[in-house]
């Protein structure tokens, strides 16, 4: 249990870097998914695997009705990034992952006793990126990413808290309403980016 | 036969919207059933007796409705602030159908108010907290985000709002069992912080309030307006719960202390900020902090009877946040511009009835004597430098805010424009169009004359927090 556990926080740490460094919704689309998987291994330490796999299932779908949206956007790849701006991001998200790692230890004996440190860990990885991707980002598609990736690691932290078949639910309600809302919104800046060449021709 | 009032109030209203976007190419039949669907529901909520009888039909009420395992309550006591959510709600539909409102206002203005009146009976009721992100979540094909400017106003909304969520949830597991620990436990104070900066988030308390003015600014005046009513009454109705549940908090001079603080920054920032504005609809947004500002003052009054102030003045501003954005939408159809203080010069002898309207209801909004807000206004304001001056004379002058705001308004709506001087004068008012506004004006001065005779059973909703009637 403890090497799966472990596997689920390495994949976390990889997927959220991965999410913060790159661009290119094919290689996020990926590590998205990769995320998904470790939020649902450490959820399934506390929940039964039969309650846990909707956080999986829920998280797929969100994150495939945003993938389908790039894809029919066609969304071409953007231009090669500079090595400085890629190294940035990095060292901000190995920033994140060290505080993450120096603060859980103390969270975990402050505010939550009886969770296991893994858990935390992984949680607040993920909630910690989340806040550096929204400092960077203000376009639809890296926020929208960034808040399904702070709602995953809340989840993994208030699954070991609570077990409710109405949580779940309404979680479920919230994860799919903001992949619709991001779509709308990504839908809509299309329209307008189209709409401005349009006057420039 | 048996029916519950979550049936009622939470579903039906979804199945109503389901209509509205069936309807959506027939304007004007969707229009008359939605505000149709809202007024019967308020009413319903006003007078409902426990039993009907239709004829044979017995139809007996329950208070409750099982929904996976957890119930969803919405108990007599709370059926008058129901009727004022409906209430309102029926009344931004009958506006719906002024140029630019969104076809999506419609439906998802009912599902917002449905999943409001949900999050107010749901038990456990920290559940609440996913049901307004719901209602957030909801309102985004509401709000313009048709420019980039509209679109980062659009996100910033929703990623705050989504980051406040998880704060109110952890802390609502934290205050689990708090009341039984020694005072000194630092789990209180963690809660009370956690609790605290959810809250601070979902209000838009500075510093989280950069997305209000920017909302305003960028969206349709009706849009923007009813949410700006519905959220924040939501989110404060919501909180009393905690005051009701948690005596800690109940009797913590301390906490009630920072709300003052929070409330009077909120009411001296948004005041300066509204003042000094010359955007017409981003300095609504800015006067609705001061709004937010004068709801926290009234709960850290709590003592004083302050949360009957706050209840008080829940009709009073959804009648004057109404007309403000009747009339802007109005004048913003008219005239298809940026709304600032220099486009507006001269149009008070056009358009007369529009111009005081719009003039009216930003007075309404900021306490002028003789309209609606003013007689709760002043009580809470001389209680508030009874206890204490500084924090009095702070809220008193940032409450002049919206007053100096308005001042500019009406010179710049009488200032004469050259093209003025040389051409006759002619009214352009319809009828049609200021016949809300002269109601509405008329139920405003009514309601400041004869103060809480406008849904004057929104304060018998405290039956519903017991805990609260008694404070200390």
């Amino acid at each position: 249990m403890q090497t799966i556990s472990m596997l689920a926080l390495v994949t976390i740490v990889i997927a959220v870097l991965i999410v913060i460094i790159f661009k290119d919704w094919r290689v996020i689309a990926v590590a998205l998914g990769a995320q998904y998987l470790g939020a649902f291994a450490l959820v399934a330490l506390s929940w039964p695997v039969n309650l846990a796999i909707v956080k999986l299932i829920t998280g797929w779908m969100a994150s495939s009705v945003i993938a389908f949206t790039c894809l029919r956007q066609n969304r071409e790849r953007s231009q090669p990034e500079k090595a400085a701006s890629l190294f940035f991001r990095g060292l901000t998200g190995l920033l994140v992952i060290v505080l993450i790692f120096i603060l859980a230890p103390s969270m975990q004996e402050r505010i939550f006793p009886g969770v296991d440190l893994v858990i935390i860990q992984g949680g607040l990885m993920m909630m910690g990126m989340t806040l550096m991707q929204l400092g960077l980002n203000s376009e639809p598609y890296p926020v929208i990413i960034s808040l399904f990736t702070f709602l995953s690691g809340f989840e993994v932290i208030h699954a070991a808290l609570e077990l409710s078949t109405l949580l779940t639910g309404l979680f479920v309600v919230v994860n799919l309403g903001l992949s619709l809302a991001g779509v709308y919104l990504m839908v809509s800046a299309e329209e307008t980016s189209e709409s401005i060449q349009e006057e420039e021709l | 036969m048996t029916l519950s009032t979550p049936v009622i109030w939470v579903i039906f209203p979804l199945v109503a919207a389901a209509i509205c976007i069936l309807l959506s190419g027939r304007p004007q039949l969707s229009l008359i059933i939605a505000s149709a669907i809202a007024f019967g529901l308020a009413v319903l909520a006003a007078f409902l007796p426990h039993e009907l009888s239709l004829g044979p039909l017995t139809i007996v009420l329950e208070e409750s409705l099982r929904f996976l395992g957890r119930r969803i309550t919405l108990v007599y006591a709370m059926l008058p602030l129901i009727a004022l959510l409906y209430a309102a709600t029926g009344l931004w539909l009958l506006s719906s159908n002024l140029p630019g409102v969104p076809k999506t206002f419609r439906p998802i203005s009912l599902v917002v108010t449905a999943a409001l009146t949900a999050a107010l009976g749901v038990e456990p009721f920290l559940y609440a907290a996913l049901l307004i992100e719901t209602m957030v979540l909801v309102s985004v094909p509401m709000l313009s985000s048709s420019t980039i400017e509209n679109r980062r106003a659009v996100l910033r909304f929703l990623s705050l709002m989504t980051l406040a969520m998880p704060f109110i949830l952890i802390a609502g597991w934290l205050l689990t069992g708090v009341d039984t620990l020694p005072p000194d436990s630092p789990l209180i104070a963690q809660s009370a912080i956690v609790l605290g900066l959810g809250f601070a988030i979902w209000l838009a308390v500075f510093p989280f309030h950069s997305w209000v003015p920017m909302i305003s600014q960028h969206s349709h005046p009706t849009v923007f307006s009813f949410l700006f009513f519905i959220l924040p009454t939501g989110v404060l109705v919501f909180g009393l719960n905690f005051f009701n549940r948690y005596g800690f908090l109940r009797t913590s001079e301390t906490l009630f202390n920072i709300i003052r603080l929070i409330g009077v920054l909120m009411i001296a920032y948004g005041g300066v900020s509204t003042a000094v504005q010359d955007h017409l609809k981003r300095a609504f947004g800015f006067s609705v902090l001061v709004e937010t500002g004068f709801s926290l003052l009234a709960i850290s009054s709590a003592s004083s009877g302050g949360i009957i102030w706050m209840l008080m003045m829940l009709p009073p501003r959804a009648l004057g946040y109404w007309l403000w954005g009747y009339t802007l939408a109005r004048l913003e159809s008219r005239y298809d511009m940026v709304l600032n203080l220099k486009a507006i010069q001269g149009q008070s002898l056009r358009f007369p009835f529009l111009s005081s309207g719009l003039i009216l209801a930003q007075f309404s909004i900021a306490g002028m004597p003789l309209l609606a807000s003013f007689p709760i206004k002043i009580a809470l304001l001389s209680q508030v430098l009874a206890e204490n001056m500084v924090s009095g004379l702070w809220s008193f002058f940032g409450g002049l805010g919206l007053f100096i705001f308005t001042i500019r308004l009406l010179l710049s709506f009488h200032q004469p424009i050259d093209i003025e001087i040389k051409q006759p004068w002619f009214l352009q008012d319809k009828f049609p169009h200021f016949l809300p506004i002269i109601l509405t004006v008329v139920i405003l001065i009514i309601s400041g004359l004869f103060p809480g005779k406008i849904f004057p059973s929104i304060i018998d909703i405290l039956a519903a927090f017991p805990q609260l009637q008694f404070l200390p």
